[in-house]
């Protein structure tokens, strides 16, 4: 699943106008990389969490702005494998 | 003291084909093309230039922003490059500020973040929302761009808006607080909704087959204004430090005047005792009589009681000193808070080119209307001093004075 939550990111980042060529699930979100300010980082959750039926608390955003899209795919992987936790945390 | 002027109207960009346009009688009103989201809705509008977002902002943000505030960027950015300041370069970033002002906001963006809300969820709302529609997003942005670390604030005075901006930066030039100020207003209210309010509440001419004829101010067939879109800035820059780095400028911005109707939210006191008491208070505080004031330009919307109650006012104001008068909006229409910033520049271009433009179909003026009105033809006249008049919903009056040759006069040295 990480592969297609990295293909997904990559296209989600390409709408969003950024600069994707040669992006890989090494490239960072940071200024290294893709360099997202905290309005795309929001969108992005946005998107993934549509997508994947994941959630993200606010206190994931900074974490999630330093992370690669590697991951952040695993993350989301994670997150997409463990219903209950989701549920434990929409209540 | 004004070194630069951005314009972006439905006559084109830039200042000097918009005052040729309005010399001319150019028309810039349209009928929207079938495809636009408010065709069906307005028979004629006034529809600026495109402008590529992803000129005036990273590609990131271009996707997420208002028209206002990309048309507000644009304008700046011309205005700028017209004055030969670079932020940091020929100005203190410090003693730099920016005043934008506008009506709407970023309410198309607004709009169409609520359509996608009802019909695909909360998750459809973009967390860019309110860095791209907020009404001080344009002057924030312009800020950003050019890397302005002054004074900065944001003005929303309905139609009256872009001329409050003007007025603001004389106050700040004058206070000593900066040097060089980017002044003005923009609008892009060519709207569904905001279009169907104005149509409904039967402000906007109507039954005109050919939308370049249906702004008509002052003229005895008048009734009501064409919606506009658009921005205007003005660089308005202490004299002194003008003349230092050897700008000429066009006219000096040499007074102010404001004064409230107290009256009703959207009509004007038809005696136009509100609009009289700005244009006094506009030439008290430039230091002029009425008989030195050779040109007027109005605010002039076309619509019934704010043309007479305007043409009232003058008449007060000037008495047997009559001035020339004349609107632009019979061929820019009605940009809202845009509107006062462009017709500063109107009237700047007119002192400073020693032309006065004339209202375009005025063809038989309404004796309600009694004035000196520019028509047909554009007037040469060296005018010496002029006012330019902004009204609004709210009863909002400002008038501004301009002088021309623009004088080195010493003016309040800044705070060290």
């Amino acid at each position: 699943m990480s592969a297609d939550v990295v293909a997904f990111t990559i296209e989600s980042l390409r709408q969003m106008n950024f600069d994707v060529d040669g992006a890989d699930g090494d490239t960072v979100f940071g200024p290294a990389g893709v360099d997202l300010d905290s309005l795309a980082v929001a969108e992005l959750a946005l998107r993934v969490e549509d997508a994947y039926g994941v959630k993200f608390g606010e206190e994931d955003m900074e974490r999630l702005a330093i992370m690669t899209l590697g991951e952040f795919a695993a993350d989301v992987s994670a997150r997409a494998s463990a219903p209950s936790a989701l549920d434990g945390a929409a209540k | 003291m004004v070194t630069g002027i951005g314009l972006l109207t439905p006559l084109g960009a830039g200042a000097a084909g918009f005052f040729d346009a309005v010399c001319a009688g150019r028309s810039g009103l349209r009928r929207p093309a079938h495809t636009h989201p408010v065709a069906g809705i307005l028979d004629a509008a006034g529809f600026a230039p495109r402008v590529d977002p992803a000129t005036v902002l990273p590609p990131a943000e271009a996707r997420r922003v208002d028209r206002f505030v990309v048309l507000a960027m644009a304008a700046a950015d011309a205005a700028l490059a017209d004055a030969g300041v670079a932020v940091g370069r020929e100005v203190d970033p410090a003693r730099t500020a920016v005043v934008l002002a506008n009506a709407f906001g970023g309410l198309g963006m607004f709009e169409a973040e609520a359509l996608a809300r009802q019909s695909a969820g909360h998750t459809a709302v973009s967390p860019y929302l309110l860095a791209g529609m907020l009404p001080n997003m344009a002057t924030a942005r312009i800020a950003i761009r050019h890397g302005v670390r002054g004074y900065s604030s944001t003005i929303s005075t309905a139609c009256a808006s872009g001329a409050y901006a003007v007025a603001e930066a004389l106050r700040l030039v004058r206070d000593g607080l900066a040097d060089v100020v980017v002044c003005g207003g923009a609008e892009a209210p060519l709207l569904p909704t905001a279009a169907t309010t104005f149509r409904n509440s039967r402000a906007l001419a109507g039954g005109w087959a050919d939308p370049a004829e249906a702004s008509r101010p002052f003229d005895r067939r008048r009734n009501g204004f064409v919606l506009g879109e658009g921005a205007g800035v003005l660089v308005v820059e202490r004299a002194e430090h003008a003349a230092a780095r050897g700008r000429p400028g066009y006219a000096e911005v040499a007074g102010w005047g404001v004064a409230t109707d107290a009256y009703h939210p959207t009509a004007p006191r038809d005696d136009g005792t509100g609009a009289a008491a700005a244009m006094r208070l506009a030439l008290a505080d430039a230091g002029l009589a009425p008989a030195e004031v050779g040109y007027v330009n109005a605010h002039g919307t076309g619509t019934k009681l704010g043309d007479a109650a305007e043409a009232r006012a003058i008449r007060a104001v000037f008495g047997a000193h009559a001035p020339a008068v004349s609107s632009v909006k019979g061929v820019t229409g009605h940009p809202l808070a845009a509107a006062g910033a462009v017709e500063a520049a109107a009237t700047v271009l007119a002192l400073h080119r020693g032309v006065l433009p004339p209202t375009h179909n005025l063809d038989d003026p309404d004796p309600e209307c009694d004035l000196d009105h520019v028509r047909k033809a554009p007037r040469e006249v060296a005018a010496g001093a002029a006012l330019s008049n902004s009204f609004a919903f709210g009863g909002h009056n400002v008038s501004l004075a301009f002088t021309h040759p623009p004088s080195a006069a010493v003016e309040a040295p800044p705070r060290s």
